[in-house]
């Protein structure tokens, strides 16, 4: 169904640059319609650190990587492509190569006032040694003016939620600024790959946030796919779409229950955590795991599963439960109230630093990466990409609303196409290999970037999740917005600090 | 303007029977921890213990030349790779989730004393809080999967609130102090202020195997083993993550409302 | 005896003025001023009840000599308004160079006891202008501000067109009377027809409304006290605020004649409603303000509007012929400036040793109160709390009779007057209201708050001064039985009536009612005296309370703030977002502004998103200053270029001129 099917899954031979030619090239490619994804470091050789960007020219256009190997400190992008000024600051923390004319040069994954012997990343780094983490300023802006108050919310927030200071900057009811202060979870996850066995690596990329276990793993398993050059089997992934739009869907459905929570809708709440429930008992019943997990290896599944029998059924009932639940929703007058207009996110906004996923797709950007380079058997699966332009709350609702009917959707039209047969074939990257894996998460673009080692093992695992790029764009929709919004946008943004902080 | 309460109404109770009905748990299907039978371990068999990501499993030859298998529950992640690994079905899955004990003991099963009973577990002293206890959770690094089946302990399903127990917004008023995630160097400083913010009496609660011994991602630059060493832990829960009602069971237990049902790394129904 | 005290307060002030421009013996000088303060006061203390006799003075400017004479009103306000003045003048201004604020207070001081004891127009005129003209030297001589020009000069153009008013007033007044005496204005009124009258009326009230602050000239208070000192605040709203209210008073009660035919006094109910609408307006701008002088000011015109109000009342009383209410409702007046004036004095005085110990004025929680002597924070609590109308002091206890007054105007024959009771009743309550939100703010946020380091306390001296005033404040509202006494030959004289002892049995104070209530204590009554004594021993409870829970053993854990230290001191309530709901609330009135400007870092390359400094900028619109003053700022503007070409600098045109006014004169001559 898809013309782009067959050069999907393949990335070509990264471009050699010079460090002192990146910002021209990037301004060029941007201006000619290019977006850049994410740049990231690794030990190309001992000693020897390689900068890798990665970037398309074009929507559906194939993604391509430049690579270049800074001597000294490297002209920093962050002002000619504002969504690479993070990836710049976290590779200056664990690598050590600094970026020269950064807008804001200041830590990002290691805290102010967190000094490391060496750079986390170096092979040399003391393994289980603590690093102590100091009280300190976080990276506010200079405030004149006397009446701003502070307002230090966290780590450890209020309510069953994961750990993140946020500090607002505010006067009454107006916020003035917010500054989120991220990265307490940061458990080096990256690092953690490094000379595992495959099998062993697809178990910790599940873990690298819980919540998206499946969308991680099928990313990675591509990524060692696309290094090994193996071709998984028709049912297998099959299979694994299924699987990924199990998770879409329940992750979905507990948005739509926390956002209802947000604006007080007590029951639309229940009810929507409740669907969730559902969702998550039907993945046990199927899978043997609440969250997929333990499903995926690195040429197919690793076991067959029996989803025809009762999968159909049980997920029409489910749906009729869901569309009565979302046609309540959306004749709710108070609850849209409190979604409507809150928390715009403007078109260019979302493109200068890097939104992804259903954020995305609600300020007018038509991109998903099922369709734009499809993976698994999307290609001759049909989808529908909602879009909405308004950017509000309300639009990232309604979005995932589209999406949930587009994934029950989805898995009932892979159901009858699923014929009998393998479901996986050996995989086994040579050494000194590199592949790139992606998968469109709920959240959005994921990407795993993946170096084999000398010995075969993993060299480097880079891991890009969509909660890190929807992190840096989420409070540009709080400055000058109020207290009393806050946490709908928060809970209309939907991320997790997992995914970000790794 | 629909009827929300109408509408709730009409969808009538959606909470489970359980614990009242034992088999009503909403966790059909979901797996578990992997039994163990030692007996049938192949000779200089190590399949399970090479392929397990946390070194969960050590399998040592004695003087007879047969292997002892030692398995610490508190490092499973249930990503059921010794079940594949295994030739000789001496590790099989199983649907044991139910995993919370109050001794870091009880959930290793060592060829030592294969089946010894420990010493009695002591009286809970907690009689004043079997039917109400206030929680209060803090994130110390976890990967967020603990933290949805946490949220999902108050939804219609679970309903935790039903059972007396019930998540704070603030130490102050909470008794037990849930942890998840490995414990990064980050939250270590926060994690031990929310625990002097407490008043007495305050137990401390091991969510997840992450807070138990760290889990997959121990160790590094970034985080430590758990809790071990940074707060005196009074109950233990592995899992990865531990579904709803494995939480519930552990909570029940330590309020001495349900049996322990891991004694010695056997788990008895 | 009264007269030697008299001669020699007002000597010590004129040897104080000539002294001070020297430059030297700024000591003396102020010595001299607290002197003759001092030998007023006893004056005051000797000839209360009945007041001071007629002296006249062989040197005047009206062909009789001028008479001057102390009623026993007059002696009231200024006694009370003399406390602050004292005190003001012992601490003296907080900047090094004196000379001038000190011939700015003597001349203050001299043009004051004129205001309130000449009767005759031009001397009073004179004394008038000396009393205004040396409010602006005060404020010229503190030399506090960087562009202390333009609100001096904004506040004197407005004194000086209050100025016309009365000029014309006495002119219309005299012309009619034949004299320029005050005491043949009464009888000038009377013959002239109605609607003269109310313009007289009008004319004085904008006069001495000029200095009140009555709408909409209380446009130049922020300004003007903004850039002078504490001790100038309590100068302008001490003494000269009283002298301008006593003024007002008597020309609208003892000059304007009653007329029998109407069932209302048009007088009567709009200057209620002018007081009325000024001590809102007043009242909300001064909440919003967040520095001490600006605050302490508006709050004072606030306050001269009520009493502006009571006199409004005590006209439609008269009018109806309810004359213990009519009197009931001046004495009000008086004990509301009364206790206004010692008050005032004392938040003046504390604005001041706010700016000696921390180097500005603005209202910060810095925790003053802690380190500084106990009865500087004793006195600074009884004056907020007077001025915030709270049991026991003296605000409350006018306060609470001015809403008794207006209660009682169910009494009122016709329904305008019923009505602009009952309404002046409500936007008096929100007055209150506010006022007392705005007395909370200055204590709370300007003298409590976490101590910071290395701050410097309040001197010794201030704290003396401000602990005394406080003290005043008390023993005025638990004497007030005793006090009371004083006013009765002054209201017998006004009112021809006995209301003051219908105002207290016993240590009670009641509301002297118009019949038929019957008066006795059961109506409605308030006594100070005796919460004096019973509020120290409901103390007792929580004392008691508070030593047996020593018994409990307590650990102390550091305060919960999400796991990381927090500086509580950047989280504290500030002036703005204390008053931050009100200001949205009645953001018809403020419309306030706020901006946030973005600095962006510099190698942002024209990005906005890097932001490396936010600047913070806030504010509420004046309500008469765009709509009134900018205009006519731009019309005299607008006149001024046009007459420019009158300064063409040539002389052979000078010359011409002058010919061309020889020959009008010649003209004007012949004719």
């Amino acid at each position: 169904m898809n013309a782009v099917a067959a050069k999907d899954l393949s990335v070509a031979e990264p471009l050699t640059i010079e460090p002192e030619r990146l910002p021209s090239a990037i301004g060029e490619l941007i201006r000619d319609g290019g977006r850049m994804q994410m740049a990231y470091a690794w030990y190309a050789a001992p000693g020897r650190i390689e900068l890798r960007y990665l970037a398309s020219r074009g929507p559906r256009e194939e993604y391509f990587l430049w690579r270049c190997t800074p001597r000294g400190a490297v002209p920093s992008v962050a002002s000619i492509c504002p969504l690479l000024g993070w990836y710049e600051r976290e590779i200056t923390d664990l690598f050590g190569v600094e970026f020269i004319g950064h807008p804001e040069s200041r830590p990002l994954v290691l805290h102010q006032g967190v000094h490391p012997e060496l750079p986390p990343f170096d092979p040399n780094y003391p393994i289980n040694s603590e690093l102590p983490f100091p009280p300190a300023d976080s990276g506010l802006p200079q405030v004149a003016g006397a009446d701003v108050q502070r307002l230090p919310f966290g780590p450890v927030r209020a309510d069953v939620v994961e750990s993140a200071e946020l500090i607002f900057l505010y006067v009454g009811e107006h916020i003035l600024h917010l500054h989120p202060q991220l990265f307490f979870k940061h458990r080096g996850m990256e690092k953690r790959f490094e000379g595992r066995s495959l099998a062993s690596a697809v178990v910790l990329a599940e873990r690298v946030s819980g919540v998206g276990s499946f969308a991680h793993a099928l990313a990675f398993c591509q990524a060692v796919e696309q290094a090994a050059g193996c071709v998984v089997p028709q049912r297998a992934l099959m299979l694994r779409s299924l699987l990924a739009e199990l998770e879409r869907l329940y992750n979905h459905l507990h948005y739509l229950g926390h956002l209802c929570g947000t604006t007080t809708l007590k029951v639309g709440e229940a009810e929507g955590k409740l669907l969730e429930e559902r969702a998550k008992q039907l993945n046990g019943r199927l899978t043997g795991s609440r969250f997929l997990r333990s499903l995926l290896m690195p040429g197919g599944l690793r076991r067959d599963l029996e989803p025809k029998p009762w999968l159909g059924v049980d997920l029409e009932a489910l749906r009729r439960e869901i569309a009565a639940y979302v046609a309540m929703l959306e004749n709710t007058n108070s609850h849209l109230d409190r979604l409507i207009t809150t928390g715009v996110l403007p078109h260019q906004l979302a493109f200068d630093q890097g939104a992804t996923g259903p954020i995305q797709r609600a300020s007018g950007f038509d991109r998903d990466l099922r369709r734009d380079h499809a993976y698994a058997a999307y290609a001759e699966l049909p989808l529908t990409v909602p879009v909405k332009t308004t950017g509000d709350a309300h639009a990232r609702a309604q979005v995932r609303i589209a999406e949930i009917d587009a994934s029950i959707a989805l898995i009932q039209r892979i159901l009858p196409l699923l014929k009998d047969g393998p479901v996986r074939v050996d995989c086994a990257p040579p050494a000194n290999s590199e592949g790139l894996g992606w998968a469109e998460s709920p959240r959005g673009s994921l990407f795993y970037a993946v170096h084999l080692g000398p010995d075969g093992s993993l060299a480097r695992v880079k891991v890009k999740s969509p909660s890190f790029s929807n992190w840096r764009v989420f409070p540009f929709t709080v400055h000058d917005s109020n207290m009393m919004d806050y946490a709908i946008n928060e809970a209309s943004f939907g991320l997790t600090v997992a995914g970000c902080d790794r | 303007m629909p009827l929300w309460t109408f509408f709730g109404l009409q969808k009538g109770k959606a909470t489970t029977p359980w614990p009242r009905e034992k088999e009503a748990t909403g966790q059909q299907g979901v797996l578990g921890m992997p039994r163990f039978e030692p007996e049938r371990c192949g000779a200089s068999c190590n399949d399970c213990a090479a392929v397990c990501p946390t070194a969960a499993i050590t399998v040592e030859q004695d003087q007879q030349g047969k292997n002892r298998l030692a398995v610490d529950y508190g490092r499973c992640i249930v990503c059921q790779l010794c079940v594949e690994a295994c030739a000789h079905e001496a590790a099989v899955a199983s649907f044991d989730w139910a995993f919370g004990t109050r001794e870091r003991s009880d959930l290793t099963l060592s060829p030592a004393v294969p089946g010894a009973s420990r010493k009695a577990p002591e009286r809970a002293t907690r009689d004043g809080f079997r039917r109400s206890l206030h929680i209060r959770h803090v994130d110390a690094g976890s990967c967020n999967g603990c933290e949805s089946e946490l949220q999902a302990l108050n939804n219609p399903f679970y309903n935790l609130h039903r059972l007396g127990i019930f998540f704070t917004p603030s130490p102050r008023f909470a008794d037990l102090l849930l942890v998840t995630g490995p414990v990064t160097y980050a939250m270590h400083e926060p994690l031990r202020r929310a625990y002097d913010a407490m008043p007495e009496p305050r137990w401390v609660m091991a969510v997840g195997t992450c807070a138990v011994s760290g889990g997959i991602a121990a160790g590094g630059y970034a985080c430590g083993n758990g809790l071990e060493g940074v707060l005196p832990v009074d109950l233990y829960l592995p899992g990865c993550p531990p579904n709803p009602a494995a939480i519930i069971e552990a909570l029940l237990m330590f309020l001495g409302r349900a049996p322990q049902k891991i004694k010695g790394g056997h788990f008895v129904e | 005896m009264s007269n030697d005290l008299l001669l020699v307060a007002l000597a010590a002030w004129l040897v104080a003025a000539i002294l001070a421009p020297s430059g030297r013996a700024a000591i003396l000088a102020r010595a001299l001023l607290g002197l003759g303060g001092v030998s007023a006061l006893l004056l005051i203390a000797t000839t209360l009840p009945q007041g001071l006799a007629a002296i006249h003075l062989p040197l005047g400017i009206g062909p009789a000599g001028a008479v001057f004479r102390l009623a026993p009103e007059a002696l009231w306000l200024l006694g009370f308004g003399l406390f602050g003045a004292v005190l003001a003048a012992w601490l003296g201004p907080p900047e090094r160079r004196q000379s001038t604020w000190i011939f700015g207070a003597a001349a203050s001081l001299i043009g004051v006891l004129g205001v309130f004891g000449l009767q005759d127009a031009i001397s009073f005129l004179v004394a008038w202008e000396i009393m205004s003209l040396g409010g602006a030297v005060m404020l010229l001589g503190d030399n506090l501000a960087q562009d202390i020009g333009r609100p001096v000069l904004f506040m004197l153009g407005l004194l000086e067109a209050g100025a016309v008013a009365l000029i014309l007033a006495f002119i219309l007044l005299a012309a009619h009377g034949n004299s320029l005496s005050f005491a043949d204005f009464a009888s000038a009124a009377a013959s002239l027809p109605r609607a003269e009258q109310l313009f007289v009326g009008l004319l004085l009230l904008i006069g001495f409304g000029a200095k009140l602050g009555l709408l909409p000239f209380y446009e130049w208070f922020p300004g003007a006290y903004g850039a002078g000192s504490g001790a100038t605040g309590a100068f302008l709203s001490g003494v000269v605020l009283n002298a301008a209210f006593f003024a007002l008073s008597r020309g609208l009660i003892d000059w304007l004649p009653v007329d029998r035919t109407l069932s209302l006094s048009i007088a009567g109910i709009f200057v209620v409603a002018i007081g009325v609408v000024s001590a809102i307006l007043t009242a909300l701008y001064a909440f919003q303000q967040e520095a001490w002088r600006e605050l302490l000011s508006l709050s004072s015109a606030e306050n001269g509007a009520i009493a502006v109000c009571l006199v409004g009342a005590a006209l439609m009383f008269r009018q109806d012929g309810l004359m213990d209410l009519a009197g009931l409702a001046w004495i009000v007046a008086l004990l509301h400036l009364a206790g206004h004036a010692l008050a005032k004095g004392a938040m003046f005085l504390s604005a001041d040793g706010v700016y000696r110990a921390t180097g500005e004025y603005k209202l910060v929680q810095r925790g003053i109160l802690t380190r500084s002597p106990w009865i500087f924070g004793l006195g600074a609590l009884f004056a907020a709390m007077s001025l915030a109308a709270m049991p026991p002091q003296a605000g409350f206890v006018s306060e609470w009779y001015l809403f008794q007054t207006f209660f009682q105007g169910f009494h009122l024959t016709s329904l305008a007057s019923r009505l602009a009771a009952a309404l002046a009743g409500a936007g008096l309550a929100l007055t209150v209201a506010i006022a007392f939100a705005t007395f909370l703010k200055v204590f709370g946020i300007g003298l409590l708050g976490r101590p910071e380091q290395n701050g410097k306390p309040v001197s010794g001296a201030t704290a003396l001064a401000v602990g005394g005033l406080g003290l005043l404040v008390l023993a005025l509202a638990v004497g007030m039985p005793v006090w009371l006494n004083a006013l009765a030959p002054a209201v017998a004289d006004n009112f021809a009536t006995a209301a003051v002892d219908k105002m207290h049995v016993g240590p009670l104070l009641v509301p002297a009612t118009g019949a038929p209530i019957r008066l006795n204590g059961t109506f409605a009554f308030i006594s100070p005296s005796l919460l004096a004594i019973v509020m120290p021993l409901l103390a007792v409870i929580p004392m008691t309370m508070l030593l047996l829970s020593r018994r409990f053993a307590v650990r102390r854990a550091a305060v919960w703030y999400g796991g990381r230290d927090q500086d509580p001191r950047k989280a504290t309530t500030t002036a703005l977002t204390f008053s931050n709901a009100l200001r949205t609330f009645y953001s018809f009135i403020y419309r306030p502004t706020v901006q946030t400007e973005h600095e962006l870092a510099d190698q942002s390359n024209g990005q906005p998103y890097f932001i490396r400094r936010l600047v913070f900028t806030h504010d509420v619109a004046p309500v008469f200053g765009p709509y009134l003053f900018a205009p006519l700022e731009k019309l005299v503007g607008a006149i001024a270029t046009r007459l420019r070409i009158i300064q063409s600098g040539h002389l052979n045109f000078y010359l011409s001129l002058i010919g061309a006014l020889l020959v009008i004169i010649l003209f004007i001559a012949l004719l």
